[in-house]
């Protein structure tokens, strides 16, 4: 029975080839700092995770985000453990990125022939902290609205186009109810969609060069 | 790189994927571990840490210090290390945009500058201390983030230790590698460079230790925020009763202003009253708090507007209001003013002095209001200041405090008042006056222990 429902999906789904290309990949003799990309790629799907579920309470607007996670905070169920990891995670997607950009700098695996995993690799790197970044603004609690508010005064400050990338930033001369609402679109929206592009391209470049293999003497 | 290298580069890796392992089970049982520990991690954080507290977003606070998240703040002490450099440190954008920018391209650009295939450390040695020196002053300049970076005698010192850990042994380090690597040939230039990154990283490491050992980072006043709604609905209820009482009355039900310079005779609605609470949304009465009502008398209380409460201090007050008065709102269990007393018990200042004064007193006596100079926002005021001090007398039962609290108020020889009952316009509950009572008796202690030797307590009361 089971063999035939499985025989029926791999007809239609291919389901070996599947798993041939993506899990019974051959790789060097692995080493627990390989386990850094994967580490990140895991942070990203948690905060996915939460993030989705966070929105179902947050409301962007000065009026009420900052009310709304209050109510997160005292009056959902578990909303306290979902918005402590989100919060939490953060912090350790940073980490473990960073951690991970280091690992291949110093085993020089950007080399012949993953120059472009690397390439992408910083883009997700800058993706990363501008999710820190725009996130860090939607609880609309003091420490979040100045961060942001010298944040953005500090991109500002690019001689010629300063002033267009602050109101771009902005959305106007000063942080306002519409700062708050295309940060939460960018932090929700734009950068996951792009990060979750990059990162696609990136593991396609990661599956079809292999791990690189951990560098000895004649390397 | 030639067709050579390539093939050559391809034939190890071919070598080595023969002789590895499976990426299933073998690497993803490693990541499964990893993942595994980095999600009880973050429930421990999230469990035991959790998230701190912060006051709502208040544009109008210019008071506050700013401070970016933890992941940029190296980013943040670097510029404001750069603008210490005179002249050059004027042009912000230099720090801020151009250095930042040109080691992303760098950064990016990786694998097209470092173009030699050599991958062990052995035979990169200029690349990884360029790297390492990075990393070191990235993970220093965030742990002296918050450590002042000013010219008075105080912090001078560290002022200039910060200054070369972050920015003058840097540079050198950088100069002197790139020198090494263009002036001297293979063994002797590694032999340079390794010592450059060596000795530079720690004298960074030595300079930022001796930054977090001297110079103390200024205490930041804990600002209180309110998490739970019966915490917000007692904060709102101190802040009404400082700010609030003297026109509106303990109840809101105030219609006519007694007593009050400058408003007496003044006509107001009654602010617990239903025409109010149910036609007014929280962000208007918000708003009239932040703003007064000017035209009736009302000033503004909030910062926005001159006044001196912040945004979460009026959110406070207006629930608050909405929870006591309000008779759609159901008030949360709120807990008590102070721990009741057991008899002998003698009561403290820190834990039930404090917040009845809060309550009940500080809204006249305290700066700037009409108090015959008796001011009542700390221990010490609360004993020695006012024309009339001292107006508490340990074990005196007459003492001027005791009486006025009691309906009895002072009059001089001529029989005029000179103090009139406190407070003015209500009468204190006689388990309030109890705790007055019973402290000024048994010698005014201020904090709970020394309470607690004082106390002779017969039977402890059921908490």
């Amino acid at each position: 029975m089971w063999r035939k429902l499985y025989a029926w999906l791999e007809d239609r789904l291919g389901l070996e080839e599947i798993y041939k290309a993506t899990l019974d990949r051959p790789e060097p003799k692995g080493n627990w700092w390989n386990t850094l990309g994967s580490a990140s790629l895991f942070l990203f799907l948690l905060q996915g995770v939460t993030g989705i579920f966070l929105t179902v309470y947050y409301t962007p607007s000065p009026d009420h985000a900052y009310d709304s996670i209050q109510y997160i905070m005292n009056d959902v169920a578990f909303g306290w453990l979902i918005r402590g990891i989100h919060h939490w995670g953060s912090t350790l997607m940073v980490i473990v990125v960073f951690v991970h950009m280091v690992r291949v700098f110093v085993t020089a695996s950007y080399k012949y022939p993953r120059e472009l995993t690397w390439i992408f690799g910083v883009g997700l790197l800058l993706l990363t902290l501008g999710m820190g970044f725009t996130g860090y603004l939607l609880p609309w609690n003091q420490r979040s609205y100045w961060a942001t508010e010298v944040g953005t005064r500090i991109a500002g400050s690019v001689p010629l186009i300063g002033d267009s990338i602050l109101r771009v930033l902005r959305g106007g001369p000063d942080l306002s109810a519409l700062t708050l609402q295309r940060f939460f679109s960018g932090h929700i929206w734009i950068i996951p969609a792009l990060l979750a592009a990059v990162i696609g391209v990136h593991l396609y470049l990661v599956m079809r060069h292999g791990e690189s293999h951990f560098p000895d003497k004649d390397d | 790189m030639n067709e050579e290298t390539k093939k050559k580069i391809n034939q190890k890796y071919e070598h080595k994927l023969a002789h590895g392992e499976r990426f299933w089970p073998d690497s993803l049982y490693k990541d499964a571990v990893v993942a595994l520990g980095i999600f009880l991690l973050l429930i421990l954080l999230a469990t035991f840490v959790g998230v701190p507290g912060e006051p709502k977003a208040d544009p109008s606070d210019a008071t506050y210090v700013p401070r970016p998240e933890w992941y940029f703040l190296f980013l943040f002490k670097f510029l404001a290390i750069y603008g210490q450099i005179p002249v050059l440190g004027r042009i912000e954008w230099i720090a801020a945009v151009l250095i930042p920018g040109i080691f992303l391209i760098v950064l990016t650009l990786l694998p097209f500058i470092e173009k030699k295939p050599d991958r062990h450390y052995s035979k990169r040695v200029l690349p990884i201390s360029v790297m390492g020196i990075f990393v070191v002053s990235v993970v220093t300049l965030t742990l002296i983030a918050d450590h002042p970076l000013k010219w008075d005698a105080q912090y001078r010192l560290t002022s200039l230790l910060q200054v070369i850990s972050g920015l003058i042994i840097p540079t050198a380090a950088y100069l002197l590698l790139f020198l090494f690597s263009f002036l001297l040939k293979d063994q002797r230039a590694s032999q340079g460079m390794v010592l450059t990154a060596g000795l530079s990283g720690v004298l960074m490491v030595g300079l930022t230790a001796s930054v977090l050992f001297l110079a103390p980072v200024p205490e930041v006043e804990e600002v209180f925020v309110a998490n739970t709604l019966p915490d917000r609905v007692v904060a709102g209820q101190d802040l009404y009763s400082i700010h609030c009482v003297e026109c509106h009355g303990d109840d809101g039900s105030v219609t006519v202003i007694e007593g009050v310079e400058g408003l007496d005779g003044t006509v107001t609605s009654p602010i617990s009253g239903m025409d109010v609470l149910y036609t007014f949304t929280d962000a208007t009465i918000a708003n009239i708090i932040t703003y007064g009502q000017q035209d009736l008398g009302m000033p503004p209380f909030g910062k926005a507007a001159g006044g001196e409460l912040s945004v979460s201090e009026i959110d406070y007050i207006v629930t608050f209001m909405r929870y006591s008065w309000d008779d759609r709102f159901e008030m949360p269990e709120i807990p008590e003013l102070f721990p009741p007393l057991a008899e002998g018990e003698v009561p403290s200042y820190e834990v039930h002095i404090a917040p009845i004064a809060k309550r009940f007193c500080i809204s006249c006596h305290r700066e700037g209001k009409d108090n015959n100079n008796y001011l009542m926002t700390s221990y010490d005021e609360i004993i020695h200041s006012g024309d009339s001090a001292p107006n508490l007398v340990a074990g005196d039962a007459e003492s001027i405090l005791l009486k006025v609290i009691q309906e009895q108020n002072i009059l001089d020889e001529n029989g005029e008042e000179i103090i009139g009952v406190m407070p003015p316009k209500s009468v204190l509950k006689p388990d309030v006056v109890d705790v007055w009572v019973r402290w000024v008796m048994a010698g005014m202690p201020e904090t709970v222990d020394g309470a607690a030797a004082l106390s002779d307590i017969v039977e402890p009361v059921e908490r």
